[in-house]
């Protein structure tokens, strides 16, 4: 009767706490975790074959389907990597604007990763905290463009127009309270001692192990590197704002949860010079109907919400479409740290491993 | 019990279904294969530039000559001479585009890589701010070995592989392209091999781990395999798929896309209609295995 | 004594049908299947949370497994892999029971035209309610749900089974 053997099985593709239709097979022995396989592709819907048979101009609507809950960081990587690609140069307006939402879409994708990881290891309230914050993030994308979640919010040279009326005062009410909102969070977690005991020291990966397997983002930030596309590489108005990259040493979830805390906080900040410094001008650089584009290749990352998005163009001479156009999503490459994550680990703190990624399906399978 | 009057209608044909949208038609179906190999390269380059020089060169001459022919012969004609020929200055365009063309390498990176790697560096070249270097197909372990390890290179992370099908290539049908990132130096570098059909390049798992997953996508959407690879299998797409999506040759919506109209009713009895008409629609009409 | 005069005893007792009351209480407490394929769970979520407040429906407890479910919201696109388990966990939910496809994708495939999505979700279950959208706001999924309360008030038990009755004979 009490045999020792190892158990088989699956979680997921349907199931709660996967953020999708993430399926991931489990070998367990008892409680504890011996092998850890994720499986993929429940969501790939073809996208980078649907974008290199649509125009430079058209293909930026697939990207908000991709990473849904970060829709904009997605238009800015597309949008930047086509103006890389043909050397065009956006005014000056434009790119504060850019910077703007794409850092307002990071505090709506943060609130829903607290809101979502906070559910799945067992605080119902938080979620209901956050979710209040964001829909009125959304409200401020609705009245820029049109769509709470599937933005499309920018042109390749620059903007389709400009701010609408209200905007800068909406903005500056969500503003004004934002950082109370955090402290709230923080009162509701930070000191929780359920919360701490299901985070602290929970699905650890260090440095060496981070860079090893390509992982980026808030996880990288964690285990004590302060790399951000950001301040490294810098693209929109990201060279102009002062902002600091949060880091910390401990590598758990934990430390993933301190270090988005204060990514927001810094977010805020960026938003607040954004609004302040706003330069006056053109929002649309001048560009022909029809883009032709030459032979040449480029690789534009940009720092999404989950780490490095990059999009890589190929163009062929006097073509209008991408000939070949590749997503280097984030989670895709997050994903696969989940093994040496969770292997010799309680099956639990697979639930909390995978909240700690904030992976998203949509872009991981594409 | 029918009217005796009524005259005798003949039986109507099955409507072919007009209401039905005609997919072999449909322009996502289509396959339009491209007739060049856009591999941005800057010998290609160069050598275009000067080949366009030499076209602008000779048709400058031509019309030079031509002018003098017609001046000879209005003279002798005793007519007015033709008007000289302006020489075309090329058309600039009102707009903001500055076409990012390949330049000479300057990087100190790009060439200290050149010079460790030898005649196995192909070629380097900067193009809109990136480094590029293209290696041979056979040594690309070698160039990501040494672009980790080196003392003044150091890229500790590969960012990202992917590929990219030219089926009109002379001696190559796929690149393959690895974006490497120094964290520490804050750089980036894009390392390139050519490979024909069939080849199986050496996977970088060995030194890079990211690339695992990275390759596995590769094998999947374009059907290039790695040698040393741990797990080569299909990722996105299911294991029993057909073809590669992201080969030129195949359709957006065609080859793969199946009919598996498994539905039921709410009494549990089978919907047969699908089953007959996929095979009239020609769609290749594969269950799906029940896993 | 008049005979249309109602008596005492209609005074105090409400008399209906025993079908309605039961889909009187079958619309008022739907529990839909936590079930995010893509883009538009996350809309499905916002209609769960605080401003939009699913639960004034009596539908507000998303259940993690479809053997305590009554409603499959199919929130996203649906392709061949996915196609098997959507089947599958239809498949496990009791009787009665019923599918909202929301969205574009669900409805019809939405953008993505492309070899790996299946044209919508009808061609695997039978759909109640289609919403529109891209993805639909909130309130579009509350009314798409209000109609699928319609449609369960409107439902009669006889009709239901119909089918089977009749194949049986």
């Amino acid at each position: 009767m009490f045999k020792n053997e190892e158990m088989e099985i699956n979680l997921g593709p349907q199931h709660p706490s996967t953020h999708g239709v993430l399926r991931v097979k489990l070998r367990l022995d008892g409680e504890t975790v011996v092998s850890c396989k994720p499986v993929i592709g429940y969501l790939h819907r073809g996208v980078e074959k649907i974008c290199e048979n649509k125009s430079y101009f058209q293909g930026q609507v697939w990207t908000d389907r991709m990473d849904y809950v970060a829709s904009i960081s997605n238009n800015l990587g597309w949008a930047e990597g086509v103006e890389k690609l043909f050397g065009i140069e956006v005014p000056r307006r434009a790119k504060y604007i850019r910077t703007l939402l794409t850092e307002q879409n990071r505090l709506a994708s943060h609130l829903l990763w607290l809101a979502t990881h906070a559910l799945d290891i067992g605080a119902m309230t938080v979620f209901l905290y956050a979710f209040r914050e964001r829909e009125y993030l959304l409200d401020l994308f609705e009245s820029f463009c049109g769509a709470r979640l599937t933005t499309t919010a920018f042109r390749i040279g620059g903007l389709r127009e400009d701010l609408p009326p209200g905007f800068i005062k909406q903005a500056q009410v969500f503003q004004d309270r934002f950082l109370d909102c955090v402290d709230e969070y923080e009162t509701l977690l930070t000191e929780n001692r359920i919360w701490k005991k299901r985070t602290i020291g929970v699905a650890r990966l260090n440095a060496e192990d981070c860079i090893a397997l390509g992982v980026t983002g808030p996880v990288l930030r964690a285990a004590g590197v302060p790399y951000d596309i950001r301040k490294a590489f810098p693209y929109a108005a990201y060279g102009e704002m002062a902002f600091e990259v949060p880091t910390r040493t401990e590598a758990d979830t934990y430390a993933r949860y301190l270090v988005r805390l204060a990514e927001m906080r810094q977010s805020h900040r960026i938003i607040q010079q954004c609004l302040e410094g706003l330069p006056e001008g053109p929002v649309m650089a001048k560009i022909p109907k029809i883009l032709k584009s030459e032979v040449n290749e480029v690789y534009h990352p940009i720092e999404a919400p989950k780490g490095e998005l990059g999009y890589y163009f190929v163009g062929e001479k006097g073509g209008t479409m991408p000939y070949r156009m590749h997503v280097r999503a984030p989670s895709f490459v997050n994903l696969q740290a989940l093994p040496k994550m969770v292997e010799g680990r309680l099956l639990a703190d697979v639930i909390a491993a995978i909240g700690t990624l904030d992976v998203v399906l949509g872009e991981i399978d594409r | 019990m029918s009217e005796p009057n009524t005259p005798e209608v003949p039986p109507a044909e099955a409507p072919s279904g007009p209401y039905r949208y005609d997919l072999a038609a449909s322009p996502q179906r289509q396959i339009v294969l491209p007739k060049t190999a856009p591999v941005p390269s800057l010998a290609t380059y160069k050598a275009e530039v000067l080949a366009q020089a030499a076209a602008d060169e000779a048709k400058w001459q031509k019309q030079l000559a031509d002018f003098e022919v017609a001046k000879a012969k209005a003279e002798a004609e005793g007519k007015d001479a033709p008007k000289a020929p302006v020489r075309a200055v090329p058309r600039k365009d009102d707009n903001d585009l500055k076409t990012p063309w390949p330049v000479e390498a300057v990087d100190p990176d790009l060439l200290s890589l050149q010079g460790l790697l030898g005649d196995r560096a192909e070629e380097i070249f900067q193009q809109a701010g990136e480094l590029v270097c293209q290696v041979k197909k056979e040594a690309i372990l070698e160039a990501l070995e040494l672009c980790r390890d080196e003392g003044d290179l150091r890229y500790e992370m590969l960012a990202d592989e992917c590929a990219t099908h030219y089926p009109a290539g002379k001696d190559f049908t796929f690149s393959v392209v690895y974006h490497l990132t120094s964290i520490s130096r804050q750089k980036r570098l894009r390392l390139r091999i050519l490979i024909p059909e069939g080849f199986a390049p050496a996977s970088a798992c060995e030194i890079y781990p990211s690339a695992n997953w990275m390759e596995r996508e590769i094998y999947d959407m374009l059907g290039i395999r790695f040698t040393g690879h741990p797990d080569m299998t299909r990722i996105l797409c299911p294991e029993d798929w057909e073809g590669y999506p992201l080969r030129k040759e195949y359709p957006t919506v065609g080859w793969g896309q199946r009919d598996i109209d498994f539905r039921e009713d709410r009494g549990g009895v089978l919907n047969r209609i699908a089953m007959t008409t996929a095979g009239q629609l020609g769609i290749n009409l594969k269950q799906p295995k029940a896993d | 004594m008049g005979v249309n005069q109602p008596s005492a005893l209609e005074q105090v007792l409400i008399t209906t049908k025993v079908e309605k009351v039961i889909n009187w209480a079958r619309a008022s407490s739907v529990w839909p299947m936590t079930f995010g394929l893509a883009c538009c769970a996350i809309e499905m979520m916002a209609a769960g949370a605080s401003k939009f407040d699913f639960d004034r429906f009596g539908a507000g407890i998303f259940r993690a497994t479809p053997r305590q479910s009554d409603l499959m919201i199919v929130a996203g696109t649906v392709t061949y892999k996915m196609a098997p388990v959507i089947k599958k966990l239809y498949d496990q939910m009791p009787e009665p029971k019923w599918v909202i496809a929301m969205g574009s994708c669900a409805t019809a495939g939405g953008p993505f035209d492309s070899y790996h999505t299946i044209q919508g979700v009808d061609r695997i279950v039978p759909v109640d309610v289609y919403i529109p959208g891209c993805p639909p706001r909130p309130e579009s999924l509350i009314y798409g749900f209000m109609k699928l309360q319609d449609k369960i008030m409107t439902s009669s038990l006889a009709d239901r089974y119909k089918d089977i009755f009749e194949e049986v004979g």
